[in-house]
């Protein structure tokens, strides 16, 4: 098996300190940082998401591989700094609404998006409007990614949307929601740009955004 | 004459039959039978489902994004979604239960006259009519709570009361729901409004607001506290009751956050607040709540448990009734099924997914992380009743809710271990300790956990025999209890994470 394969192997079973190592004998042996991602990380993940869709990975399982890719993309970044050929696919300004701290499913798509060469602005829980206004100026994002669980803190996403409208900033960033309470229907009538219903659609659908 | 067109709907299994006019829409017929509308019937969960078998109901855009396909082929519906339009026959997804009505003994205080002890939960009312002089209950009523069909648990109820006018609705149906009852509790033991002295009532904090006429602002949004917490008196002729202008009425006061009277209720009547050793009592429902402590000091919680003990979201889930496998154990290297009612298995209650889930456990057909061994294929229990991959998991984040919530508190405490576990409610009453240890819901040997009924009845009981005492505000036991916000509390959701496996041997 190839260094590549043996390190998607070790994301998927969620084996950080493997996954560390096989990414550290990789560069000793000249592969290039910006290969890792094609060949062994973006499809580790996607494995993960596809796992998690059919119910076989479950939170836990998810949350283990996202921090086993993390402890590979960590090695990377550095290594990408100044490489004019590689570009982040997208910056991403996530967090959970106002009022709503509940973030176990924005850190798994944060996680995710990472994993498919996204730059992730993670803002926390509880982030107003006003921080993603500013975060999306200063850091010149192109998503905005809010997630919330609680049917009463649905209504504070609209007030992000209307933020972003009143700061000129509406055409230059889409805007992704999600979580339990959220559906297609409710991402449209507060004028979002798409709902992702899982972490992997909600990553199809910022690929799709940015393209 | 009428000329507009009415149309006959009939229930299956309960073979009622309803008039209703074209247009009527479904969830009015059907919350008056005792159907449940889990978010409120906004088409946001599929609590309410129900399957058209004769006649036709359409099917919207909410409808298809929530039901598969096959389903919707198959006759399945959103209730809050479809409206009368031609006669039909339909079978509902949800039976009526049981409460559990506390009629445990207790001592009291004699005094004169009556006292109304109630019960008042996000989902059910309990309440009973006491002679005040004999300690006697003299009738029992329960019911639905009428605010129910604006949302099934209190964060749906929370959305509901902060849309304008939404608050004030909830509160007159409400007051005029318990009136009733009181009336009704009357005159079932032939007695007259005016000898009725007092009425206690208890209930979580969401419950205590929209009773009292407190916002729930404040409790819609981080941080969940509210300042108006405490013990709130009322004549009845305020509460336009009128039975008797002047029989006196407390709301108990609430502990904290979401954890209310009922909690302070139920730490009367453990006497958890007494003893000398770190003694649990746990409420194991959709909003669970938990409080841990010694005479000296207290610690309480809440935490959403979600409804999946209440059997919702699980594929062929069911309230403990006629049909519901209710008991899962091993025999002779097959699985055995006890049925409620006697009845062919039709569905599997909370006890009986928590049984099914040890015992899959037991057998390896469910691993550790809670994987079915075979998972694109449900678990045949007893057919045609199956667990689901899906089931598993809506299981896993509910014991993961409590398990996280007890660990939390037990690690603030600096302790491992209880003396003794209370577990409140119907669903305490009928888990099966050694599964709930087995899954991890519970991790205390199962002879330290006892089943205590109703404690919140039962402590709004005594209450009404100790108000002469004191004022019913309870001062001091209050200053002895400390809330954590577990929702603030940065270690929980890392807890939850952990909880969410399952023991990997039955210790």
């Amino acid at each position: 098996m190839s260094i590549f394969e043996d390190l998607q192997q070790a994301i998927i079973d969620g084996k950080a300190p493997l996954a560390k190592e096989l990414t550290e004998r990789g560069l000793k042996e000249g592969i290039k940082a910006a290969e890792f991602f094609p060949k062994a990380i973006v499809p580790a993940m996607d494995e993960v998401g596809r796992r998690m869709r059919e119910c076989e990975f479950f939170i836990p399982e998810v949350l283990i591989a996202a921090r086993a890719a993390r402890g590979a993309t960590d090695l990377l970044r550095p290594l990408l700094v100044g490489d004019q050929s590689i570009r982040p696919a997208g910056t991403v300004v996530c967090g959970t609404v106002k009022g709503d701290l509940h973030d176990i499913g924005k850190n798994i798509v944060a996680m995710m998006l990472e994993s498919a060469g996204f730059r992730i602005l993670d803002l926390g829980v509880d982030v107003s409007p006003e921080k993603i206004v500013q975060t999306v100026q200063e850091q010149n994002a192109n998503i905005v990614a809010m997630s919330m669980l609680l049917t009463t803190t649905m209504v504070n996403m609209k007030g992000v949307v209307q933020a972003l409208t009143a700061a000129g900033l509406r055409d230059k960033v889409k805007v992704l929601v999600g979580g339990a309470p959220v559906t297609e229907a409710w991402a449209k009538s507060i004028g979002a740009d798409g709902y992702g219903k899982d972490a992997p659609a909600a990553v199809e659908l910022a690929r799709r955004l940015v393209a | 004459m009428n000329c507009k067109a009415t149309n006959r709907i009939s229930l299956r299994p309960t073979q009622v039959d309803l008039r209703a006019e074209a247009g009527t829409p479904l969830r009015d017929l059907l919350f008056e039978q005792g159907v449940e509308f889990p978010c409120g019937g906004q088409g946001r969960c599929r609590g309410c489902r129900v399957r058209v078998l004769e006649g036709a109901a359409e099917v919207n855009p909410a409808q298809r994004e929530r039901l598969s396909p096959d389903e919707i082929a198959n006759g399945w519906r959103l209730a809050c979604q479809c409206v009368v339009t031609s006669d039909l026959v339909i079978e509902l997804r949800q039976w009526d239960a049981a409460i559990l009505v506390d009629d445990t003994p207790f001592a009291f205080l004699p005094r004169e006259g009556l006292g109304v002890a109630v019960d008042l939960g996000t989902t059910t009312l309990v309440a009973q009519l006491l002679d005040l002089r004999a300690g006697r209950v003299l009738a029992v009523r329960t019911a639905l709570n009428a605010q129910a069909r604006q949302g099934a648990d209190v964060m749906s109820r929370v959305q509901f009361a902060t849309a304008p006018g939404g608050q004030r609705q909830l509160e007159v149906l409400i007051r005029s729901q318990i009136g009733k009852l009181i009336v009704q509790l009357l005159s079932a033991a032939n007695r007259s409004g005016s000898e009725v002295r007092d009425v206690v009532l208890v209930g979580n904090t969401v419950m205590h607001h929209l009773f009292c006429g407190f916002t729930v602002e404040p409790l819609a949004q981080f941080p969940f506290e509210s300042e108006r917490t405490g013990l709130a008196v009322f004549q009845a002729g305020e509460l336009g009751w009128d039975f008797s202008a002047d029989s006196r009425v407390r709301f108990l006061p609430c502990l904290g956050g979401f954890v209310g009277s009922d909690v302070l209720a139920g730490i009367l009547a453990t006497k958890l607040g007494d003893g000398e050793g770190l003694t649990g009592l746990i409420d194991l429902g959709t909003n669970g709540e938990i409080v841990i402590g010694t005479r000296a000091k207290m610690l309480c919680a809440s935490t959403a448990a979600g409804p999946a003990f209440e059997g919702a979201r699980i594929s062929m889930g069911m309230r403990a009734s006629t049909g519901a496998i209710s008991e899962v154990t091993q025999d002779q290297g097959g699985v055995k099924c006890h049925v409620l009612g006697n009845a062919s298995p039709s569905g599997l209650c909370g006890s009986g997914l928590v049984d099914a889930v040890a015992v899959g456990l037991e057998r390896g057909v469910i691993d550790p992380s809670g994987r079915l061994a075979n998972g694109r294929n449900p678990w045949v229990l007893c057919p045609p009743v199956s667990l689901t991959q899906n089931d598993v998991r809506e299981l896993q984040l509910a014991k993961a809710a409590i398990a996280a919530g007890v660990r939390v508190l037990l690690e603030r405490w600096g302790a491992t271990s209880l003396t003794r576990l209370y577990l409140a409610g119907a669903f305490g009453n009928y888990i099966n300790r050694a599964s709930a240890h087995r899954i991890g819901l519970l991790s205390f040997p199962p002879d330290s956990v006892e089943a205590a009924g109703n404690t919140a009845l039962l402590g709004a009981k005594l209450a009404l025999f100790s108000l002469d005492g004191e004022d019913g505000a309870y001062g001091d036991l209050r200053r002895r209890v400390e809330h954590v916000a577990l929702n603030a509390d940065p270690s929980f959701q890392d807890v939850f994470v952990e909880e969410l496996a399952f023991p990997t041997v039955a210790a």
